[in-house]
Formats: structure tokens, sequence, C-alpha cells
């Protein structure tokens, strides 16, 4: 599965690049390739690209507060938690996510 | 409940803090090093009769007088996107001009945005009109509403609301100052920075407008010797021959402390991850202490950021050095007698923890 995400917390130095640093491991230990862009107080960091997001089958946003560049991700199946989730439970989190990815492409076979 | 939870109120009020903060830090900063000096913050500053200390609290004391402003364009900014910076600027000024503070600046924000999101949904304008809507129709309607109820209906209210709250505060006997010193403490010592942090700082900042300039300073200093006690119990868990934290961790901590020091407690956050319940438990007890002790004594610096730094403001510095002594010797003793030893193989490795389950309420799926 490819995942895309953006991190932001509110100070915009710790949670932000701890929530990254930890999604990342635990999906490429799920054996999924990830991408997160980090908005910190120092701006954007590791932006995603127009391809990346198209490829995407998913978006994680792991953030606390408005996140610049939202519209990008229109039409995809978007799931949000604030930082402290990717910080606490990343690997039950990319599970959850994993799930929420299965149903929903599920949901648009039947119909 | 879910309704209010839709609202994202607590996720607005967050993004205008993120704006909030780099601005509290450079003000801060040139008014603690500008008063350190001997400066003074002046209203106006007159060719030939200011010095360069006097300019530089100038500078910081008029970026700290605006924050009522930038609370509410930030909280405005938040709900409404970029049509809602225009009215939450001048809602935040008038919440200013009306002596509603901080307290009216985020009332203010919260009313601003709401009003352009609602002008944004429900007024239909004309084909040729369009272009008139985020220049005119958006920002005149929604100041023009948004200000005047700010100054004829909630800014009254607010002004008499706070200076309520202020002679509450400057009326505490010592056993009051010491609770309300403990808990001021320990909330914002327990989430190193995060979102209960920020919210208290919110609360404290608005009492440092209405001139009560404890609450504030406990919770500075608070923030600055949290990291300082981490760096305190290697010391002392050394005199026990006990070895408390990994290499990684050490490694971090030359760096975490020297943060702590300038007043950014975030630096400790990769520590606390591996052994969150030990860390916070020091955290809260030995912020409790700092907290209380600094109420009870006393410590006032007139800058809400600074760290050190901010102890030469204080009318006793002393009693501010006091309170950080408490704190940073009750974390670290803490830290030191709680954190487990670690044995040679583990210094090296990095430690998986169980995960907490995720609370489903936490997760929005688009």
């Amino acid at each position: 599965m490819n995942i895309v995400g953006v991190a932001a917390c509110t100070v915009g130095i710790a949670h932000t690049y701890i929530a990254q640093e930890k999604l990342e491991n635990a999906a490429k230990k799920a054996g999924h390739e990830i991408a997160i862009e980090t908005q910190g107080t120092i701006g954007t960091e590791n932006e995603l690209t127009a391809e990346q997001i198209a490829e995407a089958h998913v978006v994680i946003l792991a953030i606390d507060v408005k996140i610049s560049n939202r519209e990008r991700f229109e039409g995809k199946r978007i799931i949000e938690v604030p930082t402290e989730v990717a910080v606490k439970s990343p690997n039950k989190l990319i599970e959850k996510v994993e799930k929420i990815v299965e149903q929903s492409y599920q949901e648009r076979e039947s119909k | 409940m879910k309704k209010i939870k839709e609202l994202n109120l607590k996720g607005h009020l967050l993004t205008a803090i993120s704006y909030l903060i780099p601005i509290v830090c450079g003000a801060g900063f040139l008014i603690a090093i500008g008063m350190g000096f001997g400066g003074t913050s002046q209203d106006q500053l007159i060719q030939g009769e200011f010095s360069f200390w006097d300019a530089l609290a100038t500078m910081g004391g008029a970026g700290l007088g605006l924050l009522p402003v930038v609370i509410a364009t930030g909280i405005s900014y938040s709900i409404a996107g970029k049509p809602g910076i225009a009215p939450g600027f001048i809602i935040g000024l008038t919440a200013n001009a009306i002596g509603a503070g901080f307290i009216g600046g985020i009332l203010g924000g919260f009313l601003s945005g709401y009003l352009a999101v609602a002008i944004l949904k429900y007024l239909k304008v004309p084909k040729w009109a369009k272009g008139l809507m985020p220049t005119l129709i958006i920002p005149f309607l929604t100041s023009i509403i948004g200000g005047v109820i700010m100054v004829y209906i909630i800014g009254s209210p607010i002004a008499a609301f706070t200076s309520l709250l202020t002679n509450a505060l400057n009326s505490l006997g010592s056993s009051s100052l010491l609770v309300f010193g403990g808990v001021v403490g320990l909330l914002s010592g327990v989430d190193f920075g995060g979102p209960i942090n920020k919210t208290v700082f919110a609360f404290v900042l608005t009492m440092q407008a209405e001139g009560i300039n404890g609450p504030i300073t406990a919770l500075q200093l608070v923030n600055t010797a949290t990291p300082i006690g981490f760096g305190l119990a290697y010391f002392i868990a050394k005199l026990f021959r006990k070895n408390i934290y990994t290499t990684l961790e050490t490694e971090t901590l030359k760096s975490a402390v020297p943060m702590g020091v300038i007043n950014i407690v975030e630096g400790v956050i990769p520590i606390v991850m591996n052994d969150i319940i030990r860390c916070v438990i020091a955290t809260a007890v030995g912020g409790a202490a700092g907290g209380a002790v600094s109420m009870l004594l006393g410590a006032d610096a007139t800058v809400p950021f600074g760290g050190v730094l901010m102890l030469p403001t204080m009318t006793n510095p002393w009693t501010g050095v006091v309170a950080l002594l408490v704190n940073i010797l009750v974390t670290g003793l803490t830290l030191a007698l709680i954190k487990k030893n670690k044995t040679q193989e583990e210094m090296s490795t990095q430690t998986e923890t169980e995960e907490d389950d995720i609370d489903l309420d936490d997760i929005k799926v688009y």
C-alpha cells in the first residue's frame, strides 16, 4: 500500500517530527511505502509531490493544527488523528489504517 | 457534546497558539534582554531620548501587546481560511481597544471566524459582485458585525470578568497560592509542551496581560526546570551506580538541557516517549513543587518567556532561582529513583514498549 501524510503539531518543533519518524518506521515495518510531509514552525519540509499523492491509497494526517494545502488530498481516503496517537501507537494506527482501507475497497466493489 | 466536538474549538485555539508562540518567544527574548540591562518598554520612542536597551524592551513590548490581535487573527484564519484573516485582525484590535484583552481576543477570533464562514455560506451575490466578496463584503460585514458585538455586547462583561479574576487572584492567601502554583506547575509539566501545556499557557498569559505575573512565571520556570532536572537525574543516578538512560538518550540530553535553559521543554520528549509513566510522574511531582514554591515566594517575571533570562526581570530574582532549584532537584531525584537501571545490553538498544490502544473517537475518516 502507498501511504502519504502530513504531520503538524502546535509548536512545530518536536511532536511533528517524532510523529513523522514513528509513522514511517511503523509503515515500513508493515511493508508499506510511506512519505510524510512535516509542517513545522520552520515551514514545510519533505514536501509531497503530486505524483506521490496521486499514487497513494490513503492519506494519514497526524495533526493538531490547521495545515496548509489540504485541498491536495481531495477525493482521497483521509484518516485524521491528533499527533499524540501517531506518537504513542504508530503500529496500531497503521493496523487501523489497513482495515479502513480494506473496508472502503470492499464497499466500492460491492457497489 | 458531539456537536461541540465537531466545532473543533480546541483545534482552532491550538492553531492560533502555534502562530502565537514564535511571537511570544521572539518578543519575550527582546523584552527580557532589554529589561535585564535596565531598559523599559515605552509607548513611544522619542528620538535621542532612549537607550539601546529601551529600544529592545520596546520592540518586545510592542510585540507582546499585540498578542490579543494575533490570537484573534489566528483563530479566525483557522476557522475561515484566508477570508478570516482581515476581520480577525480588526476584531482583535477592537478587543484590545475596549480592554477585553486576551480573553476578548480569543472570543473575538471565534466570532470573526464563524461570521466569515456564515457569510461565505449564506450570502449569495450576483456574478458581477463575486470579486467584491473577498475584498470588501466579507471583511467589512464580518468586522462591523463582530466589532459592534465586541464593543457593545461582550467587551465590557469580559473586561469586568478579567478584573474580577485579577482581584480574586491577587487576594489569594498563601495556602491557596501554594495549591494554585502546584496545579499550574503540574499541568504545564505533565505533557511536555503539548496541548495541555498550551491551554494552561493561554490561561496564564491572559493573567499576565492583566498584570498578574505569578502564574506564567510558575509555568515557564517549570518548563525551564524539567529538562535540566532530567539532566541532573543522570548524575544523581550515577551516584547510586545506576544507568537510567540509554546511550542514545544521553545524546538527546546534551541538546535537551541547553534548550531547557532557554525555556524549551520539548527537547526531552524523545526520552519521555521511551518511558512515559515514570518520566511524567517525575515531571509532575517536580513541576508541582516548583510551581508551588514559585507562587508562594512571589516570583514575578514581567516577560512570558526566556527561561533563565526571565530571572533579571523579577522583583526578587532569588525567588525564581529557588523555585527553579527546587523543581530541578525534585524532578532529578524522583527520576533517578524511579527509573529502572539499564543493563549494558539495554543501554545500546532501543526498547520497544507496549503501545496504548487507540481511542476510536480520536480517528476521523473522510
